[in-house]
Order: C-alpha cells, then structure tokens, then sequence
C-alpha cells in the first residue's frame, strides 16, 4: 500500500513538473543558473495590485518548483509598499532583494544610489537567460535607465489612464435620441472637455430620472494622495498643463518663477475638477484608485478616467464586473492644442503608468532575485500575465493571438497601448516627488473639500512648492 | 547580599538593555534629528540649524490647525467617555436579567484593534453602500463623512466612544467595587438619598481611579491614528487631520526628518506636562482623603 501511494506521489510530481516545464521555454537553463542559490530564500515586496498578484500567485510558485529558490512576495498597500521599502532602502537593511519600483519614484531612487545597476547582470550569461532580449522591452523600459543608458529596474507592467466608457449606453438608441435632442450633437465619446461634462451631466440627470444608480463622472477625490496624482498625472496634462506644472528647468512652479501650476489653465482645470464632482456618486469623496474601478465595474458610472490595469478583471470576471461585453476605451478628452502638441511630442495627454522591479542596494541574494526579475518578464509568459493582469512591457506580446483575442473582450485596449501609448507619459523626472505629492495632496483636497478656492489653493501650492524646491536644493 | 544584588542586577540586565535601545536611543537620535533640516530627498543633506525647527512651529498654521482639532478630539472623547463609563458602571452594579451578556457584548469592541475598527466604520460610513447614512437618508438626513467636515469630526468622535468606553466602564466597575462598605452603610444611617450617595461618597472614593482613566484616555486620545486613517485620512480637506495624522503625514510622505522630530519632542514635552499635571493633582487628592 505504502509503495502505491509513494508511486502515486512520484507520479504526481512528475506530471506537476511537466505541466510547469511546458510553459517554460528552456527549464534545463534555469535550473541549472539557480543550482548555486538553490534554497536561498528571497524576499521582495509590490503594491497590491492585479499583476503584483499575478507574480505572487502563479510566477512565484513556478519559479520556487523549478528552481528550488524560496521566493517570499508580499503585496500590500501602496502607502505600506513605500514606507517598507524606503526604510529598507535608507537604512541599508537589506531586508528585500527586490522591491516594487513605480515609474514615478525611479528619479528619487537614482537620485539616492539606493538601486543596484542590471546591466552587468544582463551582460553576464551564466545568469541571464538567452532568449531574454532586452531590445523586445516595448520603451517603457526607457523610464528606469540612468543618463548612461544603465538599466536599474525591469518592467513587468505598464498601462495607461484612460478614458472608459460604457458602450451599451453610448450606443442605445433611446439614450442617443434623449441625448441628441438635449444637446443637439450625437453622444459618442469625447474629444473635448465640454463635451464630457455634457455628457456627465446628462447621464447623471438620466440615472436621476430613470430611478436607477447611475452617474456621469467618477473621481479619486479622496483626502489621499491619489487626488493629487489625478490632477498631475491625468486632468492637467490633458488641458495642457504639463509636468505637475512645474518648470523642470528652473525646477519652480509659480508663473512669476516660469512655471504653470498657479496659471489662468491650470486654476480653469481644478475648478472644472471640483465642479465635476457633483456629477459622480455621493461617495466620491471617499474614493481611491481602488473604488474609482470597483464602482465602475458595479455598472454606477457611464464614463470616466481610471487606471486601465483594472481592464482585466473589469471585462473578465463575473463575480466581481457587471460590465463585461460592455466596456468601451478611448483617448481621453483634451483641451485645444493639447492633442497636437502630444503628436509632435512637445506634451501629453495622459498618464503612462507602470512599475518594475528593481534590486536594493542593500540586497544580500541579488543573483537569486535577479533570476526571479527574469522569470517574471520571460517572453512565454507575458501573453497570459497579460490576460491576468491587463499589462504589457514587450513589444512581441502585442502580436500574440491570445491578446488579440483580449483585445477585443477589453474594446480595443491593446490596440489603443500599442497605436497611442507614444500620447502619453511617465511622471516627470522630480526626484523629491514624494514630499511634492504632500503638498498638491493639501492644496487639491482643501480645495475639493471647499475650504478655500480652486484659485487660491493653487497660488498657495506654486508659492509652497517654489519654497520647498529652494529648500532641498534646486 | 551582594550576590543576591547581581542576581537581582542580571535578572534585569535584558530588560534594561531592551528599554535603553527601543526606548531611549531613540528619542537621543530624535532629539540629535531635531536640530537639522533634514530630508530624504535633499541634494544639501542634512542642515544644522540649531533650534529653529522649534522655532517653525509656532508659526507652523498647519501643525498649530492640527493640534487645536487634535486637542479638541481629546478633549470632546474624554468628556463624554468619562461621565458616560461612570453611568453604565454605575448601572452594572445592579442586578437585572441580562446583566452578563450586556457585559460581554459591552467589552467586545476592546477586543479588537483598532485597524479593524476603522474599517468596519467605513463600511458602516461609506456614503454609497453604508446602512448609516442610507437609513439617516430615508428621515431626510444627509449624511457623508467625505463631504460635510463637521459630521466627518463628529463620527471620528463617535467611533473613539464606541471603542474605548467600554474600557472606562471596566475600570470604573474595578474602581466601585474595591470601595469600603462603611462609608455608604453611615450614610444610610443618616438617610442620605442615591444622589447624595453618589455626589458626596462615590465620586470621592472614586476620585484617583477617575483621574488615572482620565489620565490613560488623554494620552491614548492624544495620539490616536488608525480609526481616523481608516475612516478619513485626516479629510475631507483638513477636517480630522489631529496633529498625530499631521505627524505621521509629515514623516512617511514628506520625508521632513528634522522637522518632523522637533514636532515629536514637542508633543512628548506637552503630554509629560500633561501627565505631570494630571499625577500632582491625583497624588494630591489622595492626600486629601
């Protein structure tokens, strides 16, 4: 009895084995790369999010059986992720081999030598796969090099902020009429800021009428610094306000001082944002990044800006959206000009958001935790980390037939990456991003909350950041 | 003698050394951070400047707004936890059916941390889906903490009660029944009333437990932080941002490691003299009886 059950054991095993090797191009490689850091255990710590997931749940577990190097992942919250990591990373630690390294925070970490340099990791074939072609990095990849062209991080997500809408209400013919005749243009997505906010308003008054659960605009608006990031990265931009409005050259914001944060455009853009709020559900306020999408997939809102990461799980999964088959993406609107100056890349029109994972300096088992980094970003794996987790970082899985079939179910979000993403950008090289964040948080949430003007908050906010440049050195 | 001295000495070496470095090294490299201008993310690095630090304080419109709500926090909780745990022990030194599972019910909230606490309140809170303000909305009350800072305040006020009376009542009910018998028995004598009983013998008695749970619940009040992170993050706008919120901000996000530790000794300063206060008054009334 004894000898079936362990021949049953064995079996099992082997078959396990196999299923794993079948989705690894060459596992005899692999193996033996990690035969010297077999056992070693390596930790690492991501945001919480649907590709951090991802890795966790099936990249890690993967890699531990075919390797034999223990991996332990965690993910937690953004503000946790940070306030771990930075601790790590300052007081040398060493507690992480390899961290979560957001596209935004990448200056601030060059900035400090808190990052080890992959490039001679890359260049070292005993460790570096063949087939791992750094050149397939789709250019998102560009954010996490230094001015040497050296390479401190390897992305495995990056999507964009964009504009979603709800396809079956832009194309129910009632609506259309209702619509046409209220505004006397057709309802189709928009290109401009007015005919967003028309739009806006006519499905949360539609919603009002109809005695159904249903809005026109949805916002970060949270006393977090999600609101802070919303305005930067997503709504200023898109009214051509570049660069958290600051001039990167003479690193001030205020226009006396050359920047555009207190300017007639960037004060029109904040109060177009507050006013907007009376168009999103009562809770809006409240929201995060996290609600902005779980609301939308609760089918309460018929447009807005979100986070495309959640794309995934918006059109695919049935326990959690009640939008799937009726997703719809596009370029966001823009205000005049703002689309040509993006052509000719002299601006922006959105947030062109990612991570990567990156080495500490402090790092005891930076071989071990460079293999997992190449594990995560191996070619095969890509299209279906991409089914699982929305993101894309190589230019060869856009041509894989399971993402075109996504693209599809996600109304043309791959497409709408690989055709546009040149349109929109990482977050500007602020190194101090982090204590720039505290203070936009302040000023955009005293302003949302009505404690003081749009107007005033951002003179108040240029004139701060101005002071806080001076202070640390620019 | 002397080698029950080193004994004693080497049981509580570990301790000490423990103390010294999580608890006094600390606040040395506190005090050492205090005089710099110091953050991460400086290209001059760290700049001694003496006491200005402290001197930024008080002209800080920031830090001062968030120790005037934070104080009012402190001062609204412990003002309703006090006389509020002091009824209901009152109350539970009668006899009534369901007396035990009141009690257990009532000291439940104690059992769990306050991260919890904080989230079951948004869900409870949260303008969309929460009962709360779905049930005040249907009497024609508008409730939503992300919009109106005053009820934001208020429900912040609200949780902390929830929270922590129970623990008042449990040491109120400690305090009650450790009192002397004779006391009251000579007053039934005399034909003292209930309220005269509770006015002129129990408060009395009572006097030093009251003024130590006081003690606690300033102190505990003074830096409260998960409830309020959970709930509103200090928001909307500035609205619940208590000077620890304030605090916590200033280090983990602004990274201001100077300044930041000037705020801290500043407020170790003002609540030493708070407990200072507090400790002459309670040894003086227990002199007094």
């Amino acid at each position: 009895m004894k000898k079936l059950v362990g021949l049953l054991v064995v079996a099992l095993l082997v078959l396990g084995s196999a299923a794993v090797f079948a989705e690894v191009a060459n596992p005899e490689w692999w193996q033996k790369a990690a035969e010297p850091y077999k056992g070693v255990v390596i930790k690492g710590i991501s945001e919480s999010t649907p590709p951090s997931k991802a890795m966790v749940e099936v990249a890690a577990p993967e890699f531990e059986k075919l390797t034999g190097i223990k991996v332990q992942f965690e993910v937690t919250s953004w503000d946790e992720m940070y306030n771990k990591s930075i601790q790590d990373l300052q007081t040398g630690a060493g507690i992480y081999d390899f961290i979560y390294v957001e596209q935004d925070i990448i200056y601030a970490y060059l900035a400090q030598n808190w990052l080890t340099d992959l490039t001679p990791f890359i260049q070292n074939s005993a460790i570096t796969e063949p087939n791992f072609d750094v050149d397939d990095f789709t250019s998102f990849i560009n954010y996490f090099k230094d001015e040497k062209g050296n390479i401190y991080a390897i992305p495995f997500e990056a999507f964009l902020k964009s504009y979603i809408y709800r396809k079956d209400l832009f194309e129910d013919p009632e609506i259309q009429a209702a619509f046409k005749a209220k505004y006397g243009y057709d309802l189709a997505v928009p290109t401009t800021w007015e005919q967003y906010t028309d739009i806006a308003k006519f499905f949360t008054e539609y919603g009002k009428e109809k005695g159904i659960e249903l809005y026109g605009h949805i916002a970060q608006a949270k006393t977090h610094p999600c609101v802070a990031y919303e305005m930067c990265e997503s709504i200023w931009p898109a009214w051509g306000i570049y660069n958290w409005g600051i001039n990167l050259e003479k690193m001030r914001a205020s226009v006396e001082n050359g920047g555009t944060l207190n300017s007639d455009q960037a004060k029109k853009a904040l109060r177009w944002y507050v006013d907007m709020l009376q168009y999103a559900p009562p809770g809006v306020r409240t929201y995060t990044w996290d609600e902005t999408a779980a609301v939308f997939g609760a089918g309460k809102v018929a447009q807005g800006l979100i986070y495309l990461e959640n794309l995934g799980w918006l059109a695919q999964d049935e326990t959690r959206s009640a939008v799937i088959g009726k997703i719809g993406v596009a370029l966001p609107p823009t205000a005049p000009g703002v689309m040509d100056e993006a052509k000719a890349g002299k601006g922006y029109i959105g947030y062109y958001d990612g991570g990567a994972l990156g080495i500490p300096h402090s790092s005891k088992n930076k071989e071990a935790a460079w293999l997992f980094i190449q594990w995560c970003a191996r070619k095969e794996w890509q299209p279906e980390f991409a089914r699982l987790a929305t993101r894309v970082v190589r230019k060869s899985t856009f041509e894989d037939p399971l993402i075109k079939e996504l693209d599809a179910k996600m109304g043309g979000y791959f497409t709408l990456l690989k055709d546009y993403g040149y349109l929109f950008a990482g977050a500007p090289a602020l190194p101090m991003h982090r204590p720039l964040n505290e203070l936009y948080l302040k000023w955009i949430s005293k302003a949302v909350a009505g404690e003081v003007s749009p107007e005033e908050a951002l003179d108040n906010l240029a004139k701060e950041v101005d002071e806080l440049m001076q202070e640390l050195g620019y | 003698m002397r080698e029950r001295k080193a004994q004693v000495w080497g049981l509580l070496a570990p301790t000490l050394f423990l103390m010294f470095a999580i608890g006094v090294v600390p606040v040395i490299y506190i005090l050492y951070l205090s005089a710099f201008k110091y953050n991460v993310f400086s290209r001059v690095g760290m700049v001694y400047t003496g006491f200005n630090n402290f001197r930024k304080l008080v002209f800080d419109a920031d830090f001062l707004k968030s120790l005037r709500l934070g104080l009012t926090f402190v001062v609204l909780c412990c003002g309703i936890e006090l006389p509020l745990g002091l009824l209901i022990a009152n109350l539970l030194t009668l006899e009534f059916r369901g007396k035990g599972l009141f009690r257990t019910i009532m000291t439940l909230p104690l059992a769990m941390a306050p991260i919890t606490i904080g989230s079951m309140w948004v869900l409870l809170m949260n303008p969309d889906i929460g009962p709360i303000p779905f049930y005040l909305r249907k009497l024609g009350i508008e409730y939503n903490i992300g919009v109106n800072p005053t009820q934001a305040f208020f429900t912040t006020v609200l949780v902390d009660i929830w929270h922590w009376t129970p623990f008042v009542v449990l040491t109120f009910m400690a305090g009650l029944s450790a009192l002397p018998k004779q006391p009251y028995e000579a007053a039934l004598v005399d034909g003292a009333n209930r309220w005269q009983v509770f006015r002129y013998i129990t408060i009395p008695l009572l006097k030093p437990v009251i003024l130590t749970t006081l003690f606690i619940r300033i102190m505990d009040t003074f830096r409260v932080f998960d409830e309020v992170w959970m709930l509103t993050s200090g928001g909307p706008g500035t609205a619940t941002r208590y000077v620890s919120i304030h605090l916590v901000r200033l280090v983990l996000q602004s990274m201001e490691y100077g300044y930041s530790s000037a705020m801290s000794l500043f407020l170790l300063y003002l609540t030493i003299v708070m407990c200072w206060l507090l400790m002459t008054f309670i040894s003086s009334s227990q002199e007094a009886t």
